[in-house]
């Protein structure tokens, strides 16, 4: 579980427009807090689905399982089973 | 009239009709009505002065606007979207002394942020309202003033568009005719409310006694279920369009009882037209033509017409006058290139402090779009290309000279080229030429433009070159730079 959080938050360090010096708490909004666009979730979602190797069911794509840090881990963690 | 005076005479009118809702909320006309009673009561001691407002897309955006104009002062929204310096470019460019914020942009922002304002206005999520600080700075010129938009400003020099209550509503009117908008209409709105688009948006269903329900593009899932929800007009950018469409078993039932999906902000290509056509043959497409300048639209293409005359802009909506012109403002026939020019009710005021641009821009009462365009015999006009090296980049207009230099200025780059190259959901994206010098390095080149340049200007590669991409007379243009990225890909 930490590792897949520790992998989405460097690839959020590399791709958004995070700023590097500030601290992003699991649950903080990643769209509300000007981190990630439309397109930019988007690239992000086929990211994961490489990276992990699954498909992520379009119900699914929603603010409790794409907005935060923690929710991204959960999601696919859940996927991964 | 002003805008907000609708919202009033609706709330006597129809005081229960939901005029708004997001996620869960909805809120009523008259329910509306007080609340923004309650924050323009705030601002009351003013009049005609410049209100940024900070706010998140949602029901208190609509609000503070909505009181801004109450007050009759002068709203200045700012994109959030934006980076913090693009901003601050934008509140240095507006000379703006008061700010009106939500909580949740007051808590993001910061004090630092604020400090700048001699007025600070917080309204709380339950629209109760707090004044942090007052200091009353009147607007002496532009008496008609009511909203300043602004057009560009990620880099470089923002301009500042500025409008009045006739301008608001001339278009909303011309709008509302030309999609035939009533009082059981919602309109979606999943773009951005702070520039002109998501803006027509709001005035055109707000006049016609109608709702708008509030969103985004973020969440797909969430993003379809507003659609499902009883939207009856849609509208986006191309790119909106896009996205939606990779999900098409999603787009059929959500765009079932859809009425027309609307569309604005970059040229509709053939192949949005014809999926969504298969996918909800119920559906009306209608693409629009406009600029931030014409307070939002200019032309439409009529539904019967888009399938053969999507490559053109259609005609004039109600109240505006389109032609073309030579370099010498002489209007030319059928087939000949010049450029676009547009008078009517909806056109700016002018550029805010900027008296050259306004004169540029606005001449014996037409306005120059800057786009060169031809008209077709049937009276419809088709757009060529660019008098200026503009481009649109995911469906912004963007000057891809001001991205060079503040690169160059910024980075490790003798020089730096922006070449406008396809892209899947954006239609058109960024890729970077740059020549190096000693400590040129990619990553800290690509750092730096995700943290600096909006999502859609990022790069999406970049490639070294050794030599200026100057076309065959020596010059530097957009297609002298595209000839070279084209050398290079051929190369590799």
């Amino acid at each position: 579980m930490e590792h897949i959080k520790n992998d989405i938050l460097d690839y959020l360090k590399d791709n958004s427009f995070m700023d590097t010096n500030i601290g992003l708490n699991d649950n903080d909004s990643l769209t509300q807090n000007g981190i990630m666009d439309s397109i930019g979730l988007l690239e992000l979602m086929d990211y994961i689905c490489e990276k992990y190797d699954i498909e992520v069911p379009e119900d699914m794509l929603t603010p409790e399982n794409f907005d935060s840090l923690q929710g991204i881990t959960n999601l696919i963690v859940k996927l991964v089973k | 009239m002003r805008l907000d005076a609708y919202i009033t005479e609706y709330a006597q009118k129809t005081p229960h009709q939901i005029v708004l809702e997001e996620g869960k909320i909805s809120i009523s006309y008259s329910c509306l009505d007080e609340d923004i009673d309650i924050i323009a009561s705030s601002m009351g001691d003013f009049g005609h002065c410049r209100f940024a407002i900070l706010a998140e897309s949602g029901i208190q955006y609509i609000k503070i606007l909505m009181a801004v104009y109450r007050s009759a002062n002068i709203a200045i929204p700012l994109p959030i979207e934006f980076p913090k310096f693009s901003l601050e470019q934008i509140l240095d460019n507006a000379h703006v002394n008061n700010i009106i914020a939500t909580e949740a942009q007051y808590s993001r922002y910061g004090e630092d942020f604020f400090g700048r304002f001699g007025t600070v206005v917080i309204v709380s999520n339950n629209t109760s309202v707090k004044t942090l600080r007052k200091n009353i700075v009147n607007e002496a010129n532009n008496p008609e003033l009511r909203l300043v938009l602004y057009t560009s400003g990620t880099t470089g020099t923002p301009k500042g568009v500025m409008l009045s209550d006739r301008n608001l509503i001339a278009n909303g009117e011309s709008i509302i005719k030309v999609l035939g908008i009533n009082s059981g209409d919602k309109g979606a709105l999943v773009i951005s409310p702070h520039h002109a688009f998501g803006n027509s948006i709001i005035d055109s269903h707000l006049m016609a006694g109608g709702a708008v329900r509030i969103g985004s593009m973020n969440f797909m899932e969430s993003t379809f279920s507003l659609i499902k929800s009883g939207v009856s007009v849609f509208y986006g950018v191309p790119s909106t369009y896009r996205i939606l469409l990779r999900y098409p078993e999603r787009f059929k039932k959500a765009f079932e009882n859809v009425r027309t999906a609307a569309s604005a902000g970059g040229g509709m290509d053939a192949l949005i037209v014809k999926e969504i056509n298969e996918l909800s043959p119920g559906t009306v497409i209608l693409p629009m033509y406009g600029q931030t300048e014409a307070t939002a639209r200019l032309a439409y293409l009529p539904p019967e017409d888009v399938s053969e005359f999507i490559d053109s802009i259609g005609k004039p909506i109600p109240g505006v006058m389109l032609d073309v012109f030579d370099d010498e403002n002489r209007s030319v026939g059928p087939d000949i290139r010049g450029e676009l020019v547009a008078r009517g009710e909806n056109i700016l005021l002018g550029y805010l402090d900027d008296e050259i641009a306004t004169e540029k821009k606005l001449i014996n009462g037409w306005m120059h779009t800057g786009d060169l365009a031809q008209k077709l015999p049937n009276g419809y006009f088709r757009l060529l290309g660019r008098k200026d090296d503009l481009i649109k980049i995911g469906d912004h207009r963007v000057n891809p000279r001001e991205i060079e230099k503040h690169i160059e200025n910024n980075t490790e780059v003798s020089r730096g080229f922006v070449v406008p190259v396809s892209h899947e959901l954006m239609g058109t994206a960024i890729s970077l030429m740059v020549i190096p010098k000693e400590g040129t390095e990619v990553d800290a080149l690509f750092s730096f433009c995700r943290k600096n340049l909006p999502g859609y200007l990022c790069p999406r590669e970049i490639l070294f070159i050794d030599h200026l991409p100057l076309s065959e007379n020596g010059k530097i243009s957009n297609r002298s730079i595209i000839g070279e990225y084209q050398n290079v890909k051929n190369s590799v």
